[in-house]
C-alpha cells in the first residue's frame, strides 16, 4: 500500500511520541532515584544493645522470651532442654556459641531481630503484614494481611523470620520486642533484658544505646572489634545494636553494606514512577498493532474471497 | 515448499489416549496430595524447604521458570503485531495457547505453595498494596494478564469452535468475534505491557536477596536480563511445540516462519549474552566467572548451553529440523536453568543449608505441569490452533463431514470485519 508524504510524517511522529516520552523518563531516571531520600529510624525508636563479651550463655532470655511471647519450648532436639538449632517458629530469641575449632577462642552471641530502620522484610511483603510501628520503629506481623508467601525469609538478610512449617494456619514468627505485653502493661521492658544476669543486653530508645556503646568503646580501647557498633549504619542502620571482641561475621551478622537492602531496588521503582514509562509504552504498541491489525484484517478479508474459508483472527 | 495459512485442528486421531490417562492419573496423584499439604502444612515430608531455603519449586520452577517458557505469547506477539512481522501471525494461537496454560497452572501453583491463601483476596484493594513490593506487581500484573489480556485472546478459536460445532449458538459466538476485532489492538497492547512489567519483577525479586545471590547474577539489571530471557524462552517453546507437533502428527512445517523464528531467537540470545557480559563487566566481576568454582561452571553452562545453541542456529546446520530441534531444547534448557539460578542454584541461602525438593513436593510439582500438557493436548486436537495449510484445512473438512454430517467448514461467503 502506497502511502503519501503526509502519512508518512504523521506516522513516524505518532510512532516517535512513545519513544520520546521513555527516552525523557528514562534521563530522568538517575536524579528520581536519588530523590528517593534515605530512611531515618523515628524519634522514639526502642532497640536493644547485646554486648557479647558481656554474655555469660546461661540462656535464661531464650526462656524468659517463650514465657513472654507464650511459645512451647522447642524441646525437640532431645525433648527436654530448650535446645533449638536456630531461630524457627518456637524460638524469637537465640544464643549461640561461636568457638574456634581447637578452643583457643570464643563468644557467646544472641540472636533476634534487628529492627531495621528500612526493614528488607515489610519493602518485600506484598499487603503489609509485616509492618513498623511508627512512634517505636518495632517491627511485627500482622497474620490477617499475611498471605504466607515467605518473601520476608528471601528479603532479611538476618535469617530472622521464621515461618510455621506445620499446619493448615501458618505463622510467620519473630522478635517483636514484647511489643503486646508491653502495650497490654504486662510488662515494662522485653523479657530478655529483663532476665540478664550480666546487663549483656538492655533496653531502651536507640540514640541513648548507641551513645551507650560508644562510651563502651571509648572506655575500653582495644576490648571491641574495629571499634564498631554494628548496627549504626550496616544495612541501613538497625534499631538493635551489637558490640562485639571477636569479628561480626563470628557471631552471624553479615556484612553488609550502608545501603539498605530496600534501596537495591530504587533503578525499578524509578522505572514506575507515575507508570509514565508502561503507559507510554502502551500507548505506543495501542497505535502500532491498530495499524498493523487494520492490515492483517484486510488480507483476512481479501483471502476469504479466495478460499471460502472463515477467516481466523 | 509449505506455507502456513491457517490455523488446522490435529484430526482424526483419538484424544483419549493412554497418553492422556497417564496424564491424568499424575494429576490426581498430585491433586491428593495438594489436600493432603493443605491439611499438613508445607513442611516434613510434603516439601523440601526451610527456613533458609523458604523458596522451593512450586515458587521457583512452576513460577519463576515455567512462565518464562509461557513468554511466547507476548514475545512472539510484539513482533508479529507492533513491530508488523508478519511472518510470525501462524504462530501465534500456539504461543497464545502455551502462556495461557504455563501462567494458568503457575498461578493455581502459587495458590498451592502460600501458606496463608485466604488472605489473597486483598489483592482487589489496592489501597492495601504496598507499591514498594516486587511480589505485589507480580500477584497483580500476572493475574490481571492470565484474566484478561491473555484470556481473551485465546478466545478466538473457542469461539471458532461453538461457530462449527454449535450451530444455534453461531450468531452469540459471531457477535463476541466482532466485538473482539473492535477492540483487539488494546487486548493486545495490554497482553504485551504486563508481562514486560511482571516478567521483570520476577527478576526483581531476588534484588532483594542482597549478596546471598552470587554477584554473577545478582545486578540492579536483573529484571531486565530476566524479562530478555523469558523472550527467548519463549520463542523456543513454540518451535519446540510446532516441531513436537510434526513428530507427533506429522504436521508440515513451514520452513520461512521456522526461520524467521530462529533469526528472532538467535538475535535475541546474542544481544542477552552481550549485555549480560558488559553488564558483569562494569560490575568489575568477571573474574568470579573464573575464580569461584561450583558458580563459575554454573555460569559458564548456562552461558554454553544458550549462545552454543544460538550460534547452531544461526549456521546451515541449523535449518535442518532435528538440528533445529536439539538447539531450541539445549538453548531452552539454559535458559530455565538461569531463571532458576538466581533463587536456587546460584543462592547461598545460609552456611550448611541446602536445598532439595522432596518427592511429594516433586510430584506435586509435576502434576500441574501435566495439567498444562494435558490441557496442550485436548486443545490443539479440538479447537484450530497448530498452523497449517488452507489444503490440509480442506483435507480436514472432508474427513469431519464425514464423521459430523451437516458441519460446515468451508464455503464461507466475505464478511467485513
Amino acid at each position: 500500500m502506497a502511502m503519501t508524504r503526509r502519512e508518512a510524517f504523521k506516522n513516524l511522529a505518532k510512532g516517535s511520541l512513545p519513544i520520546l516520552a521513555a527516552g525523557c523518563v528514562s534521563t530522568a531516571l538517575p536524579e528520581v532515584a536519588h530523590a528517593e531520600e534515605e530512611k531515618q529510624a523515628p524519634k522514639g525508636a526502642l532497640g536493644l544493645l547485646y554486648d557479647a563479651t558481656k554474655c555469660v550463655g546461661c540462656k535464661s532470655c531464650m526462656v524468659k522470651c517463650s514465657e513472654a511471647n507464650d511459645l512451647k519450648p522447642d524441646t525437640r532436639t532431645d525433648g527436654i532442654h530448650q535446645a533449638p538449632p536456630a531461630l524457627n517458629y518456637f524460638t524469637k530469641n537465640i544464643i549461640k556459641l561461636y568457638r574456634t575449632a581447637d578452643g583457643s577462642d570464643h563468644s557467646y552471641f544472641k540472636q533476634q531481630c534487628m529492627h531495621c530502620i528500612d526493614p528488607g522484610c515489610m519493602n518485600a511483603c506484598m499487603f503489609g503484614g509485616l509492618r513498623k510501628d511508627e512512634e517505636t520503629g518495632v517491627v511485627w506481623w500482622l497474620g490477617s494481611k499475611c498471605v504466607g508467601c515467605r518473601y520476608c525469609e528471601i528479603a532479611c538478610p538476618f535469617h530472622i523470620p521464621a515461618f510455621q512449617w506445620d499446619g493448615f494456619n501458618p505463622k510467620i514468627v519473630k522478635c517483636e520486642l514484647c511489643r503486646e505485653p508491653i502495650a497490654k502493661g504486662l510488662r515494662t521492658q522485653p523479657g530478655c533484658t529483663e532476665v540478664c544476669p550480666t546487663q549483656a543486653v538492655i533496653y531502651g530508645k536507640r540514640e541513648d544505646l548507641l551513645k551507650e556503646a560508644k562510651s563502651r568503646i571509648a572506655a575500653n580501647p582495644g576490648r571491641y572489634y574495629q571499634q564498631k557498633v554494628y548496627g549504626e549504619h550496616d544495612g541501613g542502620g538497625t534499631q538493635v545494636l551489637y558490640l562485639s571482641r571477636v569479628g561480626f561475621d563470628k557471631i552471624g551478622l553479615p556484612e553488609l553494606s550502608e545501603e539498605s537492602i530496600p534501596s537495591g531496588l530504587k533503578y525499578s521503582h524509578a522505572v514506575y514512577k507515575w507508570l509514565a514509562l508502561p503507559i507510554a509504552l502502551y500507548a505506543g504498541m495501542v497505535a502500532f498493532a491498530g495499524k498493523n491489525f487494520k492490515a492483517h484484517s484486510h488480507h483476512l478479508v481479501e483471502d476469504q474471497k479466495k478460499t471460502g474459508l472463515r477467516p481466523q483472527l | 515448499m509449505t506455507r502456513w495459512e491457517r490455523s488446522v485442528p490435529v484430526y482424526g486421531v483419538p484424544v483419549l489416549t493412554r497418553g492422556f490417562w497417564a496424564l491424568l492419573a499424575l494429576i490426581v496423584v498430585g491433586l491428593v496430595l495438594t489436600a493432603i499439604r493443605e491439611v499438613v502444612g508445607i513442611g516434613g515430608v510434603m516439601s523440601g524447604m526451610s527456613d533458609p531455603f523458604a523458596w522451593g519449586l512450586w515458587k521457583t520452577f512452576n513460577v519463576m521458570v515455567l512462565t518464562g517458557l509461557g513468554s511466547g505469547g507476548f514475545a512472539v506477539g510484539i513482533a508479529a503485531w507492533v513491530f508488523n512481522n508478519k511472518k510470525l501471525h501462524p504462530v501465534m494461537r500456539v504461543a497464545l495457547l502455551t502462556s495461557c496454560l504455563a501462567y494458568w497452572t503457575g498461578l493455581c501453583m502459587l495458590g498451592v505453595d502460600v501458606g496463608r491463601p485466604w488472605n489473597f483476596y486483598w489483592v482487589v484493594m489496592p489501597w492495601t498494596w504496598n507499591l514498594h513490593s516486587p511480589l505485589l506487581e507480580i500477584a497483580v500484573c500476572m493475574s490481571l494478564y492470565a484474566s484478561v489480556p491473555l484470556f481473551l485472546e485465546n478466545l478466538p478459536p473457542l469461539f471458532e469452535y461453538i461457530i462449527y460445532e454449535y450451530p444455534q449458538w453461531r450468531g452469540i459466538a459471531e457477535f463476541c468475534e466482532k466485538a473482539m476485532a473492535k477492540v483487539f489492538p488494546f487486548i493486545v497492547a495490554l497482553a504485551y505491557i504486563l508481562p514486560i512489567m511482571h516478567q521483570s519483577s520476577l527478576g526483581a525479586l531476588m534484588i532483594l536477596g542482597g549478596n546471598r545471590v552470587h554477584t554473577l547474577w545478582q545486578t540492579p539489571f536483573l529484571p531486565l536480563i530476566y524479562v530478555w530471557a523469558a523472550a527467548f524462552l519463549g520463542y523456543n517453546c513454540v518451535v519446540l511445540c510446532v516441531l513436537l507437533a510434526k513428530l507427533a502428527w506429522k504436521r508440515d512445517v513451514d520452513p520461512v516462519v521456522m526461520l524467521e523464528l530462529n533469526k528472532l531467537t538467535v538475535w535475541i540470545v546474542y544481544s542477552w549474552t552481550g549485555f549480560r557480559f558488559l553488564d558483569i563487566l562494569v560490575r568489575g566481576k568477571i573474574l568470579h566467572a573464573f575464580t569461584d568454582g561450583y558458580y563459575s561452571l554454573l555460569f559458564w553452562t548456562e552461558t554454553a548451553l544458550i549462545l552454543g545453541s544460538a550460534y547452531v542456529l544461526s549456521t546451515e546446520k541449523g535449518k535442518k529440523l532435528s538440528t533445529m530441534f536439539l538447539a531450541h531444547a539445549l538453548c531452552a534448557l539454559g535458559g530455565m536453568i538461569y531463571r532458576f539460578s538466581p533463587t536456587t542454584l546460584a543462592f547461598h541461602a545460609k552456611d550448611g543449608a541446602t536445598y532439595f525438593p522432596s518427592a511429594v513436593e516433586l510430584i506435586i510439582s509435576l502434576s500441574f505441569v501435566s495439567i498444562a500438557v494435558l490441557g496442550y493436548l485436548v486443545a490443539v486436537k479440538k479447537l484450530a490452533i497448530l498452523p497449517g495449510t488452507n489444503a490440509e484445512w480442506l483435507k480436514m473438512a472432508e474427513y469431519e463431514e464425514q464423521v459430523k454430517p451437516g458441519i460446515q467448514l468451508t464455503g464461507y461467503a466475505p464478511v467485513e470485519h
